[in-house]
């Protein structure tokens, strides 16, 4: 959940409809929201790992999902892919907050940061942006990706004003064309952001609230009881013991949005530069048979998530039969490996967490403990997840996957050589390389999935990632906030429409 | 009066500069490049050179300390090492928090404290001074965090009269703020209150057995007004040593406290700052702590001159 | 004017401190919890019914079953054995964090002690840097260079607190130094630097170990609260801090989960605590407490003297009036008893008697005034017609100040030293008499001035600690007349002060009482004194009076042993003579009277009729001795 995976969306069904214009209406109201993540930069561009919610009121992306999942252009008129090569129409006459205006020179120069800082994993096929009219970009790609419109509705896509783009202190001044701006005044560091309605914003409907707060409640206790006492009136993700008793408690009501996250480790370190028993693959298979998945999802998860075995769940179209049960509970065979890889008596290993991941991994680490593997939980400051997964701070790591994220993403976040959580550099199986690029030839579903399960299956057997279960998001929400009509998730994320949410109705 | 407080704002001087120099050493005492904490792994050559730039490394230990004091004379204690934020602006904006749970938490110990050590006093050896007594030694053995996850069981959680968590700043709703507060001071001022009461009562027993206290009732003034007249005020005279020593004590428990009631306060920048290794953090941190403290030191230096004459510089 | 010097109550040898039962009620269950923890941690294998890390997630949050006892945590998980398996932490958490600080802070103290000047100096400087840091701050710093885990922690808590034992190890070489050096000048051939040694390792034990005490308490506290916070000890691993914090994640799941661990932190904290403060106590204080009497008398057997003859100018009258206290811890015993004399208008009756003999007690009892630990038992107090043990607590007041008050032994204790002088005197008039907040003040300084003290505004406000001991006493005697009392009641008043200034005082005394016309009662030990105020004397010995008579026939003609006794060892004249030590033996301490005449284990007349209780008798002169009437006894010289 920490991670940005999850902001993303997979369908790339084009829609030019608009959602229907509100009656006009000043903006009104206090709309708090409780963000567990915590906010580490409003640098979009810099930006990993969760809590895009905390730009989305300032930033707006070319593109954007609209909540029935369909892809909307939202700074971008129109797109047009060519192989290799993707023209944007940019819309006409919209400014920055700060009176920039947005041109397609600001829209390459964007860009073009994007590609250079390379913290985007979903840009990484992207060679360059440049300007081919007043409101005409170009992206010229490495290779063909199918993907990239999706990733330009992401924080890859959000504009930046050009004269915020030399501010040196980005990550607390956002600038952006969104409709609403940040009030750093009224902010509170590690605590509280509060966006206050654009001023001159191009379609006034839009802006419903008068006050937008976002609180910063790592603690999943802590957002719980915000949300019991209305000091919020949405908790963006709950963790599940909390969403059991939100789903219990009166007042208010647990929202289960469509997809999911599918909460796996990834032994980063494979090639056993630190912990030379990662290097075995009977070792990384007994791991995965050493974890009862299904007392997992019971009593870990209380009961909300299942047993997961690869990235996608069951109905969703990457996900591969052939995979299910693949690493049933199987104790006797665990220890077999173990026994087989000389690693008998065990070894010991540190991994990352995050207070959210902390009664998962506790689990992990017993079930560890039975194969005699010690699992060392450090705990990391929640936000630094993603960030400290990509350096060799770590042998491994632990990270969602969210269901709704393009299957070519396993590449470049874990397969190849450059992958994001790939830090030790780790050479890939050719075949992977081959079925990566095929799937991305590829356009229809159907032609895809078969090779996407090869890859699955490729890297199941090498066990380096080791998927326990898949999760649907988790909202807590007041009664009056489920019964509000405007209030409305881009599916499969974390994140609410803000543009024409109103709470005074 | 005000001699005294010059002297002490002078003598807090060689104090913040010891200070000062001992959290900038962390700097020096880190294990390893402080760019690779900022950059990670992944970093070329001219990005560290940026950096050590940017934090002047490249720079001597004591230059760097010295543009450092500078700094913090003009009240600019750097920048975090991971984002823009200001050191300054981060604590002054978690101060509040902080400082107004720790000064609920002192009166609450006052308060209770000094009622309890009376009582317990003006009866020695009765069942009052034996609960007083007994509740003390416990209310030092208890942890504050722990006391303050039974209150938030059964003050928020069963009986929903407070807030579990959470923090309302004074100015935006004093009501909500006192709300807010309350469980969060209680719990932290269990092991002062202990302490207070434990002093008062020594104090006081010591103080009623004084001749003084025979000859003001020996002029026939009532026991009432000769306890908490003539008697109090001597005895409060050990008790504001204890409670300025106490009041740092506080500070520091109101960073784990903060946690249990996941209020927003120092204490949850502190611990950020250590898990991410954040220096400068953590150096302004302690910097604005100790001179919170050497405040209160100063207060009750006022305070304690105000109640005992024989203190007073003559 | 040193009289007759009389031997102070001698503190008795008796058991320990912690081997009274009501300690041993403190020491015994924290040693028993104590050894339980140890035990606990020693043998967590055998005694932990599951393995710590064991999970059962099909069986987590479970409330106390017959299977686990404490429950089950978030992963299912026993309780009772995590919380086995946290004992070990907290007593490794003790013992790492305790021995580091002693081993950093007690040699370093040692040295900057021993060597003083700059290394004491600039180190004291940082040690003073460091605690005015809150310590949770500086555990966290030290952990933010070192990383989190339980050695680390400890390693930290472990230079937070050394600081404590520098401190302590600097302090006891400081005052040993001192100490020995000024020895060491007078004893030639010793090497002070071996003696220095040796009496700091003579001396720094038992602070040492109270200090150990109090910092165990808090490693335990600050390992549970730093692992609570998740920067101590990291889980999986079971200790009471982490337990704590995986309970605060399921507060509304399963409450119980807290119990456990947060009690065994209290218990084990308490039982060292407790542990430390009974060490305290019988280290600070010495391990001797004064005894209470074992086989106390409830009562002493007197023989009642006959009533005295009323007379028409009595301002006070005491009869038969008998006073107890209670000892701590002892059984009450009679410190006056059979107490009867009358002081006339204008009259000073000297009440003398050694320490101990009961004359403050009688003083403090015609005031109401005895305190907690005692109470009137017998007898009538009458002044100017009131009954005074008959009224009522508020009646009593009233009477206290308006019409009897007293002057106390040493002025420097009997202000307040927390208020002006004036102030003290006109808060007595503005209570008692009901004068404005002006003509109080108005009325003070005419009294001040009216005792003889120059620049009677100015020093009015001056505080107790700004005035001399003579200065002090005339404001006592200030304060005491303000309100024009019948009966001014002066417990020792010039005992305390300077030689040259007593005389100031009598003076003063007499001087006052011409003026005011009030009868005064002057209890003093020293029978010199006596002479120069006193119209008669009464004399006490063991809480009775054995004589009573006019000055003049007293120091002319002693009709009872103990009074002659008194006079043999009066200095002679003005030549300076030291006392004689006349009277062999030592005075009987309260409960411990014999049945008959007290004075007859020390009497050179005794004789076997004095083994049953005497009466007072006489007409003029009382005198309580069966031999009275046929003693020729020696008189003042």
């Amino acid at each position: 959940m920490t991670i940005s995976f999850k902001t993303l969306v997979a369908s790339a069904v084009l829609s030019v409809a608009l959602s229907a214009p509100a009656a006009w209406a000043e903006p009104s109201g206090t709309l708090r929201l409780g963000e567990q993540a915590k906010l580490i930069t409003m640098d979009p561009h810099q930006h990993s790992g969760g809590g895009a919610g905390y730009l989305r009121p300032v930033y707006e992306s070319l593109f954007d999902h609209d909540a029935d999942n369909n892809l909307i252009p939202l700074l971008a008129e129109s797109y047009e892919v060519d192989g290799t090569t993707i023209k944007v129409k940019l819309k006409e006459g919209i400014k920055f907050s700060d009176g920039a205006e947005f041109n397609a020179e600001v829209a390459a120069a964007n860009l073009n940061r994007v590609i250079e800082l390379g913290v985007q994993a979903s840009m990484k096929l992207a060679e360059k942006a440049e300007a081919t009219g007043p409101y005409e970009i170009t992206i010229s790609l490495k290779s063909p990706d199918p993907s990239i419109i999706d990733a330009l509705s992401g924080t890859a896509g959000m504009m930046v004003s050009p004269n915020a783009l030399k501010d040196p202190a980005l990550d607390r001044n956002p600038v952006g064309t969104g409709p609403y701006v940040y009030s750093a005044a009224d902010s509170r560091e590690g605590e509280l952001r509060v966006y206050l309605p654009s001023p001159d914003y191009r379609t006034p409907d839009d802006q419903g609230v008068a006050r937008l707060e976002l609180s910063e409640i790592p603690d999943a206790t802590a957002m719980l009881n915000a949300l019991k006492t209305g000091q919020i009136d949405i908790a963006i993700f709950l963790s599940s013991p909390q969403a059991a008793i939100v789903d219990r408690t009166s007042g208010i009501q647990l929202l289960r949005q469509p997809g999911g996250t599918t909460y796996h480790l990834g032994l980063m370190d494979r090639e056993g530069t630190k912990v030379p028993a990662f290097a075995d693959k009977r070792v990384r298979q007994a791991m995965a048979y050493a974890i009862d998945r299904a007392a997992f999802s019971k009593a870990v998860e209380f009961g909300l998530s299942v047993p997961a075995y690869q990235p996608y769940g069951d109905g969703l179209w990457p996900h591969d039969p052939a995979l299910d049960g693949k690493y049933a509970y199987d104790l006797d065979k665990a220890k077999e490996l173990m026994k087989e890889a000389g690693y008998e008596d065990g070894f010991e290993f540190d991994m990352p967490s995050i207070p959210v991941f902390a009664s998962r991994l506790e689990a992990v680490a017993g079930f560890l403990k039975k194969i005699n593997i010690t699992m060392n939980i450090v705990t990391v400051e929640p936000g630094t997840l993603a960030r400290r997964s990509m350096s060799t701070d770590f042998p491994a790591t632990n990270l969602v996957w969210n269901t709704f994220l393009d299957p070519k993403y396993l590449t470049t976040y874990y397969v190849a050589k450059e992958a994001l959580f790939n830090p030790y550099r780790v050479e890939p199986d050719p075949r992977l390389m081959e079925l990566s690029e095929e799937g991305l030839a590829k356009v229809e579903y159907a032609d895809r999935a078969p090779i996407y399960n090869e890859m699955f299956e490729n890297v199941s057997d090498d066990s380096y990632i080791i998927f326990i279960t898949t999760t649907p998001i988790l909202f807590g929400v007041s009664d009056a906030m489920a019964e509000n009509p405007t209030v409305k998730f881009r599916p499969g994320t974390d994140t609410p429409i803000l543009r024409g949410l109103r709470v005074d109705n | 009066m005000t001699r005294l407080i010059g002297q002490r704002l002078l003598a807090m001087v060689p104090l913040l500069l010891i200070v000062s120099f001992l959290t900038f050493s962390l700097t020096a005492l880190l294990p390893g490049d402080p760019a690779d904490l900022i950059l990670g792994d992944r970093a070329t050559a001219e990005q560290y050179e940026m950096v050590h730039e940017r934090l002047g490394l490249d720079q001597p230990f004591l230059v760097r300390y010295v543009q450092w004091l500078e700094g913090a004379v003009r009240g600019d204690l750097g920048t975090s090492f991971f984002n823009s934020v200001r050191v300054v602006d981060a604590v002054v904006q978690r101060m509040p928090a902080t400082l107004s749970l720790t000064l609920a938490s002192v009166l609450i110990s006052v308060v209770v404290g000094l009622g309890a050590g009376v009582a317990a006093a003006l009866r020695p050896r009765s069942w009052i001074d034996r609960l007083a007594t007994f509740g003390a030694t416990i209310g030092q053995a208890i942890p504050n965090f722990w006391f303050g996850l039974i209150l938030v069981s059964v003050f928020a959680v069963a009986l929903n009269w407070f807030p579990a968590t959470g923090y309302v700043p004074f100015k935006d709703s004093p009501g909500q703020w006192l709300r807010s507060i309350t469980l969060p001071a209680l719990a932290l001022g269990l092991s002062t209150s202990a302490a207070i009461a434990r002093q008062v009562r020594s104090a006081m027993v010591g103080v009623l057995q004084q001749d003084y206290i025979r000859a003001a009732r020996a002029q026939g003034l009532s026991a009432l007004r000769v306890t908490f007249k003539h008697a109090l005020k001597n005895a409060l005279v050990p008790v504001i040593t204890v409670l300025s020593f106490q009041v740092t004590v506080l500070l520091g428990g109101a960073l784990i406290v903060e946690q249990v009631f996941a209020i927003n306060g120092i204490g949850s920048l502190a611990i950020a700052a250590v898990r991410q290794q954040d220096i400068p953090m953590i150096q302004g941190i302690v910097l604005v702590l100790v001179l919170v403290v050497m405040l209160v030191q100063l207060v009750t230096d006022i305070l304690y001159g105000l109640i005992n004459p024989k203190a007073r510089p003559s | 004017m040193t009289s007759a010097s009389l031997p102070a109550q001698t503190t008795r040898k008796s058991r320990p401190a912690w081997m009274t039962p009501s300690t041993l009620a403190v020491v015994i269950p924290s040693v028993l919890v104590l050894a339980a923890l140890v035990v606990c941690a020693l043998f967590a294998q055998w005694l932990a019914p599951y393995d710590p890390l064991d999970q059962d997630l099909i069986a987590s949050l479970q409330g106390p079953s017959a299977a686990h006892w404490l429950g089950t945590d978030d992963l299912g998980r026993d309780v009772l054995s995590r919380l086995i398996y946290g004992s070990r932490i907290a007593v490794i958490a003790a013992v790492e964090a305790t021995s580091l600080a002693v081993l950093i802070g007690v040699p370093i103290g040692l040295f900057i002690g021993y060597r003083g000047g700059w290394w004491d100096r600039l180190t004291m400087r940082l040690v003073e840097a460091i605690v005015s840091i809150p310590g949770i701050m500086v555990a966290i710093v030290i952990i933010a260079i070192l990383g989190t885990g339980l050695h680390r922690a400890m390693f930290a808590l472990g230079i937070l607190y050394s600081t404590a034992f520098l401190r302590l190890a600097r302090s006891v070489v400081l005052t040993e130094r001192e100490e020995v050096y000024a020895k060491s000048a007078r004893v030639i051939g010793a090497s002070p630097t071996r003696i220095l040694v040796r009496h700091i390792f003579l001396n720094i034990a038992p602070p040492l170990i109270v200090q150990v005490t109090l910092t165990v308490g808090a490693v335990l506290l600050a390992e549970a609260g730093l692992s609570f916070i998740g920067i101590g000890v990291q889980p999986p691993q079971a200790s009471w801090g982490t337990m704590l914090n995986t309970a605060a994640s399921y507060m509304e799941l399963n409450p119980f989960l807290a119990v456990p661990p947060g009690l065994a932190i209290v218990a084990t904290v308490l039982a060292v605590n407790l542990l430390g403060d009974v060490l305290r106590d019988s280290i600070g204080r010495g391990i001797r407490v004064p005894a209470a009497p074992s086989t106390a008398p409830a009562r002493v057997r007197t023989a009642p003297s006959r009533p005295l003859p009323p007379r028409a100018d009595d301002m006070l009258r005491v009869e038969g009036l008998e006073v107890m206290v209670s000892p701590k811890g002892g059984a009450e015993v009679p410190v006056v008893t059979d107490m009867s004399f009358r002081i006339a208008r204008g009259e000073t009756l000297g009440l003398v008697g050694e320490s101990g003999s009961g004359k403050t007690v009688t003083g403090l009892a015609l005031m109401g005034l005895i305190g907690a630990g005692g109470r009137i038992t017998g007898g009538r107090v009458t002044l100017d017609g009131t009954d005074l043990l008959g009224l009522s607590k508020a009646g009593l007041e009233k009477v206290r100040g308006n019409d009897v008050a007293m002057v106390f032994q040493d002025p420097t204790t009997s202000l307040n030293p927390a208020y002006t002088v004036g102030n003290q005197i006109s808060e007595v008039l503005r209570v008692k008499q009901g004068l404005s907040r002006r003509a109080a003040w108005d009325r003070t300084v005419e009294l001040i001035d009216r005792v003889g003290i120059p620049r009677a505004t100015e020093r009015a406000q001056a505080y107790p600690h700004e005035l001399s001991g003579g200065m002090a006493q005339r404001i006592a005697i200030a304060r005491a007349l303000s309100c024009g009392p019948k009966l001014l009641i002066a417990d020792e008043p010039t005992t305390a002060l300077d030689v040259t200034v007593q005389q100031e005082i009598l003076d003063l005394f007499r001087d006052l009482q011409d003026e005011f016309g009030m009868a005064m009662l002057f209890v003093t030990h020293d029978l010199a004194v006596a002479a120069d105020v006193c119209d008669r004397i009464a004399v006490m010995y063991c809480g009775e009076i054995v004589e009573t008579a006019p000055v003049d026939d007293l120091f002319a003609n002693p009709r009872h042993p103990y009074t002659s006794g008194l006079l043999s060892a009066m200095p002679h004249g003005a030549s300076g003579t030291p006392p004689l030590p006349v009277i062999p033996g030592s005075v009987p301490t309260p409960g411990h009277w014999p049945e008959g005449c007290r004075f007859a284990a020390r009497c050179p007349h005794v004789t076997e009729a004095c083994a049953a209780p005497v009466p007072l008798s006489g007409d003029a002169r009382l005198i309580r001795c069966v031999r009275a009437d046929e003693l020729v006894l020696e008189a003042a010289q």
